[in-house]
């Protein structure tokens, strides 16, 4: 039995150490939020939060996690950018057929939280990794950017207990 | 009257001297010395070491069943690796072995009688594993290491053949070695052997204490480390004067474990030595992968804390050689963004990659944001201005490992092209390394052959 933090939540996992954590997600908790593309973290659309950073699920063996923090898309909008992310996306509609978009907020969450006015080089490269057929590229940079306004105006607004 | 005439006399003399170096270059590599020869000291008969005998199994499986016994020597001798095919059955053979005058295929050791060592006799094992003489007298080629597993007691030579034949007999006849004229002349290796096989057992060097000869026994009877780590004379003979200072091997480097501070392992603990063998890992040093994860994989993990401090102990003993081209490893982190410390004369490409494909686990500094394992700051392979292993595990992956943080790089040689992971490890050398590489799509298309 393996404990993992998940979303807030300590759950028990009966799986071996080497078991990716994405098999845990899906196939044992049932979070099916986060998605399997390519299995060898080239495409991003696993990515969940590993102590706030962002990380392909499908190659994180459980057995190396310990006792650090596991955030999934179900989780997200408990993160401080996490919430400001989600709604950017929905005010943009950023999402086209949706099958990347819970790894594309993953990875543009966790880059707000270490970089909240990231510049366009910052966001190429923290969004290098997630790929998306539907070509939303441009959208989700335009969303990244008011995310991070919305971040800024709810820091000043002094709505801190969401963020902290 | 001369027999030459003054034109003539000149290559006459040339060619003279041309033999007499060539002569005195054979005379250099025939009278090097043996692997242990480094240190002094008088050489004793197991039975007169006062200290204990440091062949056989660690304490603890002293009174273990042979079978046992044979287990965990067949795993110190690491006979796995070797003899196991890419995805084929352990001890079954076949694996090939790609060398500039041909390829060369392990034989199959469960104990099927017709393509096994089934009818090996207890003498007919010692001989192949000793002196490099298989059934029917044909001569092996030492890429069979017997010129190091001839220092194994017969005792421990034993109770490996007793484990092997309780393995499940394969049927597996593995391809036929095919080497060019004149390496396909096996009768050859005979010379080879008189000159280069000491054919002698191990014997405890009554000067050094107990650990020492009991990392001796294991580094070289048993793991013969320097069968990849000790550079090769030209008749492919281990020059035990550059003992253990690092070689290509199988299209990796194999690198320097001396003491040497910059280019070996005098920057490591013993603890971190240790760590390493056991779990392929050691903090701030670096992860094992290619023939060394398999090393670690197939045989150290298994061996005991004592039997890993005793190599350790061996290790430190040997003389420091130094590696001119490899520099110290940077232990400086890079900057945790990614618009800071790129070197201006690395593609951009290999930073498009990076950031696609390595920056999620690797990080921008250096310093994995996931897993120990996947730290790049301190590592040999990222401060070795060929990047020659880096480019190999970008294309191969690494897996495996005992440690509680398993190694689980996915392999990328399928997904990118030659140009883009030369890109890549140039830029990662350039980011987080103490010399930039300048790996080129050949280099790499090389070296995806070489595997």
């Amino acid at each position: 039995m393996i404990d993992l933090q998940i979303n807030g939540e300590i759950k028990h996992v009966d799986a071996p150490d080497r078991m990716p954590l994405l098999w845990v997600l899906r196939d044992l908790l049932g979070l099916t939020g986060t998605k399997f593309g390519c299995g060898i973290a080239q495409c991003g659309a696993c990515t969940v939060h590993l102590n706030g950073n962002a990380v392909r699920s499908c190659v994180l063996p459980i057995g190396s996690i310990g006792t650090r923090a596991i955030t999934t898309i179900e989780g997200v909008r408990a993160t401080p950018s996490g919430a400001s992310v989600q709604q950017a996306w929905l005010a943009a509609e950023v999402v086209q057929c949706g099958y990347c978009q819970s790894g594309q907020i993953m990875s543009a969450s966790a880059l707000l939280t270490t970089t909240p006015h990231p510049t366009d080089a910052e966001i190429d490269a923290a969004m290098a990794g997630n790929i998306c057929r539907c070509g939303t590229y441009v959208r989700i940079r335009a969303a990244i950017k008011s995310a991070a306004q919305l971040a800024a105006m709810r820091g000043t607004d002094g709505d801190r207990t969401d963020n902290v | 009257m001369t027999l030459l005439s003054g034109r003539l006399r000149f290559p006459f003399y040339a060619a003279g001297a041309v033999s007499a170096a060539v002569f005195i270059y054979f005379l250099w590599i025939v009278l090097g010395p043996g692997p242990m020869h480094f240190v002094g000291g008088k050489r004793v008969p197991i039975g007169t070491y006062g200290a204990g005998d440091p062949t056989g199994v660690p304490e603890v499986l002293s009174r273990a069943p042979l079978i046992e016994r044979g287990r965990y020597l067949a795993r110190a001798a690491d006979c796995e690796a070797c003899h196991t095919s890419k995805d084929g059955v352990p001890y079954s053979g076949g694996r090939a072995f790609v060398l500039p005058f041909g390829t060369l295929y392990s034989t199959n050791l469960t104990p099927d009688p017709e393509t096994g060592i089934g009818r090996y006799t207890n003498t007919d094992f010692l001989k192949v594993l000793h002196r490099g003489i298989g059934l029917g007298g044909k001569r092996l080629y030492p890429a069979m290491p017997y010129a190091s597993y001839t220092y194994m007691s017969d005792a421990d030579a034993l109770a490996i053949k007793a484990y092997l034949f309780t393995l499940q007999p394969i049927r597996m006849e593995g391809p036929q070695t095919n080497l060019k004229f004149p390496f396909n002349q096996r009768w050859l290796m005979g010379i080879w052997a008189f000159i280069f096989n000491p054919d002698k057992r191990f014997e405890p060097n009554a000067q050094r204490d107990a650990q020492w000869n009991r990392g001796a026994y294991l580094a070289e009877a048993m793991a013969h480390c320097g069968e990849c780590h000790t550079p090769r004379n030209l008749l492919q003979a281990l020059n035990n004067r550059a003992k253990f200072s690092g070689t290509a091997q199988a299209g990796w480097r194999a690198y320097n474990i001396t003491p040497d501070r910059a280019s070996g392992l005098g920057d490591w603990s013993d603890a971190d030595i240790a760590n390493y063998l056991i779990t392929g890992h050691a903090d701030g040093h670096g992860t094992a992968a290619g023939p060394m994860g398999e090393a670690v994989d197939d045989s150290f993990k298994y061996l005991t804390q004592a039997d890993a401090a005793a190599i350790v102990a061996y290790l430190r003993s040997v003389p420091a050689v130094a590696t001119r081209d490899l520099p110290r490893p940077k232990t400086r982190v890079a900057p945790s963004s990614a618009e800071e410390g790129v070197a201006g004369n690395v593609s951009p490409l290999g930073k498009a990659v990076y950031a696609g494909a390595c920056a999620s686990c690797h990080g921008w500094s250096g310093v994995s944001p996931v897993m120990a394992v996947a730290t790049l700051t301190g590592v040999r392979a990222v401060n070795d201005p060929t990047a020659i292993n880096v480019a190999q595990v970008i294309i191969s992956g690494a897996l495996g490992h005992n440690g509680v943080d398993t190694a689980n790089m996915p392999a990328f040689g399928d997904a990118y092209s030659d140009e883009e992971i030369a890109s890549v490890a140039n830029y990662v050398t350039a980011r987080f390394g103490a010399r930039t590489s300048a790996l080129t799509a050949e280099n790499v298309a090389k070296l995806r052959a070489s595997d």
